[in-house]
């Protein structure tokens, strides 16, 4: 909420520099985001009388001023069509510089000398107007400088009002925080009320069919009044705290209400039928069009202002159509009411309709504040448009406000604040925030918050009213004593961080992904109906399409970061994103969130370099990372199953992962389409997935010592010549088979498909570290082992030794 | 003879401290060593010795061999140290042969460092589900439906009671429900609002914290936070602590640091404040024990919250936070 420096200054005494008041207001919890000084830099410009006006010769719409600046007379050549003899305007002259940036100068236009400029106010950036040039008050002096004559050097502060404290929401409850803590009282204006009507009784009347939804509503009358632009003083008020500004009688309404945080309404007396006010429910289905022009369908909820017979106001967010000020208003009935809260939010809620005076319904505004707010209201309408004020008021109240007693213990809210704050001490600083206090007996007080501090209906917020007007700096720095925790730490984020420290030191990079995805993902990785990725959690209001459902898969937010990093040129890309999918439960509220690993590899594996070849990423890539990624995890014997169906994956290149007959993920080539969608090259784009959950199942929980064998080792190779359908782990499950405990490993070192050896057959070579633990093998026996090895691989696989 | 072979020595010696190059250091060795050298000549000659001065003259003879064939060998390796070796030259400029490492996400890395900072603190992690039930995450934390509060944080919903959780907060109750206190825990995790722009992304991070115990104070509170900020801004990093407003604390605390860009001074970052909002905090209002069946005269305790894309921000100087899930390479691999 922008205030203004001045009109704070009407109700409370301000010495300090606006940066230094907005330190002590943010630092009591009225935060100041910004301070901005307005009206500056105008010292120069000057009051002038219009002495004459011609019109210029040479144009249809510019006229010739003779303009006296108090000293002399000058020519200007003014382009408003409201110069008139007499006025008096401001003046600049050549030299000048407007806040836009463009220099005075003397100059001729159309062939006529012009020595200044005549402004309008938008034109030194004092509001937004710019029907005309600005006309001062007539008992000016000309030649007097701007500033020195008009209000218009002022400061705006920022604040940010938190929701709490809608007390706050206006000029007097900013005046009486900082009346608090400076250690004074507001001074409210003594309001004149020229009473010269008819007894407002007499005049109109006020039934509240529902006083739940209205508390009170008060209303007063002027009649006779002329509908007028406002003076410049309130219309700069009102355009410093952002609010347009409409005609005299609309516009003090806003300003009160900007002034006291009371919303007033303004209907035209004439046009309410019956000349009477009536609250109630609106009718389902009854339609109704807002000053605005928006028609709004209504339920039994909305809460309406209504005349004899239809309705004229949506309570307390916006007036009708049908009964707002004109210019032919002659007669307003001012209301000044107090809705419930809740009822004005829902309605505006519902209706999507947030105005100035919502905000404050629904925050909570001041029920004893209306006749206030009203009487200012009436005072400074009839002084700015006349006409006769009815004699008193309407206050229609049945139930008076009565305060909430709260009783406050002294060491319950020392103890909490952690503080030794004295009985007296805190007396002084609630009564200083207007609470009544009362001691009832040596611990306690009884606090009665005044009727604008809504917030205030327990002890813990006056407790934090005592923290805050005190300072949050004067509370002692301590430290709490924490229980050490005997649980074992959650074995999910041990895994976790394993997990991203493994993969980031198998080259990859960690990326994090929007966990809301399109739904078109699904058909991208030919998902077929029954998968538990079409089961989406959906957003009812995503910003868009694109992020309308919840992930049930890490790879669309995966390839679709590989594409982007594509188009910036990037060539060998290793990415992995740890990270949670979601599948709709039929059976909870809430989905079921499962925690994944997707890796992906696109691009070069090696780019060349002056001591290795280029390299494109390939199966073995993917596979040897979950390889070494599930060793380092303490897991052994993960089964890789050449299988197809994987969503996303092409099923001639992709492989199951298993532990223990259990699927706990996939590795492959990314499928054809999907290659597609996200603009990939064709093979060289693999990833591999791992159900976290799975692996969470079955990873050991600590790691023990094998003891080693003390005796040297005997290697034996074996080079042959398979049927290229025999798959490798076979061979070296016969191996180990046959070989059983003297077999220590057996690594891969040869694999060749080519011209040398028929287009069906691929040739394996495989060296064999056969060890015993229990002495030093001997040469005859692993010779005769290593034989019944190749024997049982050539019956079992049709394999041939291979020659040479 | 012995005479002659010690002269011989003495002055093969000397002829040979004065050799430069490989070339005649062949010479001199031909002339001494080789098949009519001196040396052997006068060897040869050994055996026309008297018997009686034979074995002496063998003896000596043969000593004067070997000092002169070991000074030669000393004089080749003294003459080949001298030149350079090609054979072993090495670019030590040449770039080496990297082992590529990854990197993780500076979110990540941010996390971890808050998360370290608690966890020697007391404090131990906890997680919760991301899709949350309105109850978790407003209801429970006092901001019933149709409060005004919850303008606060733009919602999205998945139905009337489910929503994207808005902040980590809902951790809180659902920890406080399953367990009585002493809780000290802290939860980070994925939170959303809907709201897009150049300051905000409809998806972030927060890290929460809770403490609640016995005779736990707003002190404390500041304790805490005041520690955990000199962790991980530096132990010279100014902090206050000012009155704010949330609905599940009371009295509520916004923590603010001195600016990090500026120093202090003011600048665009703080907004000419010379202060940056880091974490929002606060006693854990008596409506939140409620709840979960705490008694509020028994226990008290604080709840804190911060956003970590802010703190990335800061720590790495980051002005743009769309690029955390950009994820660009160029981005990445800084961090």
């Amino acid at each position: 909420m922008k205030i203004s420096l001045n009109w704070l200054k009407e109700y409370v005494e301000i010495q300090m520099p606006p940066r230094e008041l907005g330190k002590l207001l943010t630092m009591t919890g009225l935060e100041v985001e910004g301070i901005e000084l307005v009206g500056q830099g105008l010292q120069d410009v000057i009051v002038s009388r219009i002495a004459e006006v011609k019109p210029h010769q040479r144009s249809d719409h510019l006229s010739v001023c003779q303009v006296d600046t108090g000293k002399e007379i000058i020519p200007v050549v003014c382009g408003a069509s409201n110069a008139e003899v007499n006025a008096l305007v401001p003046l600049a002259l050549p030299g000048f510089s407007l806040p836009d940036g463009m220099i005075i100068n003397e100059t001729r236009i159309r062939g006529e000398l012009s020595k200044g400029m005549l402004l309008a106010e938008d034109e030194i950036g004092l509001t937004d107007d710019h029907s005309g040039i600005m006309i001062l008050p007539s008992d000016l002096v000309p030649g007097t400088s701007l500033p020195s004559v008009l209000p218009v050097s002022d400061c705006v502060f920022d604040i940010s009002i938190t929701p709490n404290r809608s007390d706050c929401a206006c000029v007097i409850g900013v005046a009486r925080e900082i009346a608090a803590i400076t250690g004074q009282k507001i001074r409210k204006p003594q309001i004149r009320i020229n009473e010269t009507g008819q007894p407002i009784e007499n005049l109109t009347g006020v039934t509240i069919l529902d006083p739940v939804g209205c508390p009170r509503y008060s209303a007063g009358l002027i009649q006779n009044i002329e509908i007028g632009a406002s003076p410049f003083w309130m219309r700069y008020r009102l355009y410093l705290a952002g609010v347009r500004s409409i005609n005299n009688v609309v516009d003090v309404t806003n300003y009160v209400m900007l002034e006291t945080g009371q919303p007033l309404h303004a209907f035209d007396y004439r046009r309410l039928k019956e000349n009477r006010i009536v609250v109630r429910r609106a009718d389902d289905g009854e339609v109704f069009t807002t000053l605005d022009g928006t028609t709004h369908n209504l339920n039994t909820e909305d809460l309406m202002i209504c005349d004899g017979e239809r309705a004229v106001a949506l309570a307390g967010i916006m007036g009708g159509l049908n009964s707002e000020i004109i210019d032919g208003t002659r007669d307003v009935l001012i209301e000044s009411a107090f809705f419930n809260p809740l009822t004005i939010r829902k309605g505006s809620k519902r209706l999507g309709m947030s105005t100035e005076a919502s905000y404050r319904f629904e925050r909570g505004a001041d029920i004893d504040g209306t006749i206030y707010a009203l009487k200012r209201a009436v005072s400074l309408i009839s002084g700015l448009a006349g006409g006769e004020t009815a004699r008193d008021f309407i206050d229609n109240y049945p139930n008076p406000y009565v305060s909430p007693v709260i009783g406050l213990r002294i060491d319950k809210a020392n103890r909490l604040l952690g503080m030794d704050i004295s009985k007296d001490t805190m007396i002084g600083l609630l009564n200083a925030l207007e609470l009544e206090v009362n001691d009832a007996g040596e611990n306690r007080l009884s606090v009665k918050p005044p009727s604008f501090r809504v917030d205030i209906t327990r002890e813990v917020d006056v407790i934090e009213e005592i923290a805050r007007l005190n300072g949050y700096d004067k509370i002692p720095v301590t430290y709490p004593s924490i229980k050490p925790s005997e649980d074992i730490v959650n074995p999910l984020l041990v895994l976790r961080d394993r997990v991203r420290s493994a993969m980031a030191g198998f080259g990859f990079n960690e990326v994090i992904t929007y966990a809301f995805i399109s739904p078109d993902s699904a058909d991208i990785l030919d998902v077929s109906g029954e998968s538990p990725l079409v089961s989406f959690v959906r957003l009812i209001n995503p910003l868009s399409v694109d992020q309308s459902v919840m992930r049930t898969s890490l790879l669309p937010g995966l390839l679709a970061t590989v594409k982007n990093n594509i188009a910036s040129n990037e060539k060998a890309l290793k990415l992995f994103e740890w990270g949670k999918i979601f599948i709709h439960n039929q059976n909870n509220q809430l989905p079921i969130e499962k925690t994944f690993l997707a890796a992906v590899i696109n691009g070069l594996y090696q780019q060349k370099t002056w001591y290795s070849e280029e390299r494109h990423v390939d199966f073995y890539d993917m596979k040897g990372v979950i390889e070494a990624l599930l060793k380092e995890l303490g897991l052994k014997g993960a089964v890789f199953s050449k299988e197809g169906g994987f969503p996303g994956y092409d099923p001639k290149l992709s492989s199951g992962i298993y532990y223990s007959g259990a699927l706990i993920g996939q590795t492959g080539r990314v499928s054809p389409k999907a290659m597609e969608a996200y603009e990939l090259k064709k093979d060289d784009t693999y990833i591999f997935e791992l159900d976290i959950e799975q692996v969470l199942k079955i990873i050991p929980l600590k790691k023990s010592f094998k003891p080693f064998s003390k005796f040297p080792a005997v290697y034996r190779d074996i080079s042959m010549i398979f049927e290229r359908r025999v798959e490798s782990a076979d061979i070296l499950g016969i191996i180990k088979r046959e070989g059983g405990e003297l077999i220590e490993s057996v690594r891969i070192f040869d694999s060749y498909e080519g011209d040398k050896i028929a287009p069906s057959e691929k040739a394996l070579a495989f060296s064999i570290c056969y060890r015993s633990s229990q002495g030093t093998l001997d040469g005859a026996e692993v010779n005769q082992m290593h034989e019944a090895i190749i024997g049982r691989i050539v019956n079992e696989t049709g394999g041939r030794l291979r020659e040479g | 003879m012995i005479e002659q072979l010690i002269e011989l020595e003495k002055t093969a010696l000397k002829e040979l401290d004065a050799v430069k190059d490989p070339s005649e250091l062949e010479k001199l060795r031909i002339s001494y060593l080789g098949k009519k050298g001196i040396l052997t000549s006068l060897m040869r000659k050994v055996g026309t010795l008297p018997q009686e001065q034979r074995a002496d003259a063998g003896r000596v003879s043969n000593l004067v061999k070997s000092n002169l064939s070991r000074r030669i060998k000393e004089v080749i390796e003294g003459i080949e140290s001298l030149k350079p070796d090609q054979s072993a030259f090495i670019d030590v400029t040449l770039p080496g042969r990297k082992p590529l490492r990854g990197h993780l996400h500076p979110i990540t890395l941010v996390i971890q460092e808050v998360c370290q900072i608690f966890i020697k603190m007391g404090f131990k992690i906890v997680k919760g589900p991301n899709v949350e039930l309105d109850y978790y995450n407003f209801e429970a934390l006092n901001l019933p439906k149709d409060h005004p509060a919850r303008d606060m944080q733009d919602t999205f919903y998945v139905s009337d009671n489910v929503v994207l959780r808005t902040h980590t907060s809902p951790i809180q109750v659902r920890t406080m429900e399953s367990q009585r206190p002493p809780v000290s825990i802290i939860a980070p995790g994925k939170v959303y609002r809907r709201d897009s722009d150049v300051s905000h992304t409809p998806m972030f991070h927060q890290v929460e914290g809770l403490l609640v115990d016995k005779q736990v104070s707003l002190g404390d509170l500041k304790g805490t936070l005041t520690s955990f900020v000199h962790q991980m801004f530096g132990s010279d990093t100014r902090i206050r602590f000012r009155p704010s407003f949330f609905p599940f604390t009371e009295p509520s605390a916004e923590v603010d640091i001195q600016c990090v860009i500026c120093g202090g001074k003011g600048c665009r970052t703080c907004s000419q404040s010379g202060w940056l909002e880091i974490l929002g905090s606060g006693m854990v209002d008596p409506e939140v024990y409620r709840f979960v069946d705490y008694d509020p005269e028994l226990y008290s305790g604080f709840a804190f919250g911060m956003g970590i894309e802010r703190i990335a921000m800061l720590k790495y100087g980051i002005d743009d936070i769309q690029l955390f899930f950009k994820n660009d390479m160029r981005f990445l691999k800084q961090f």
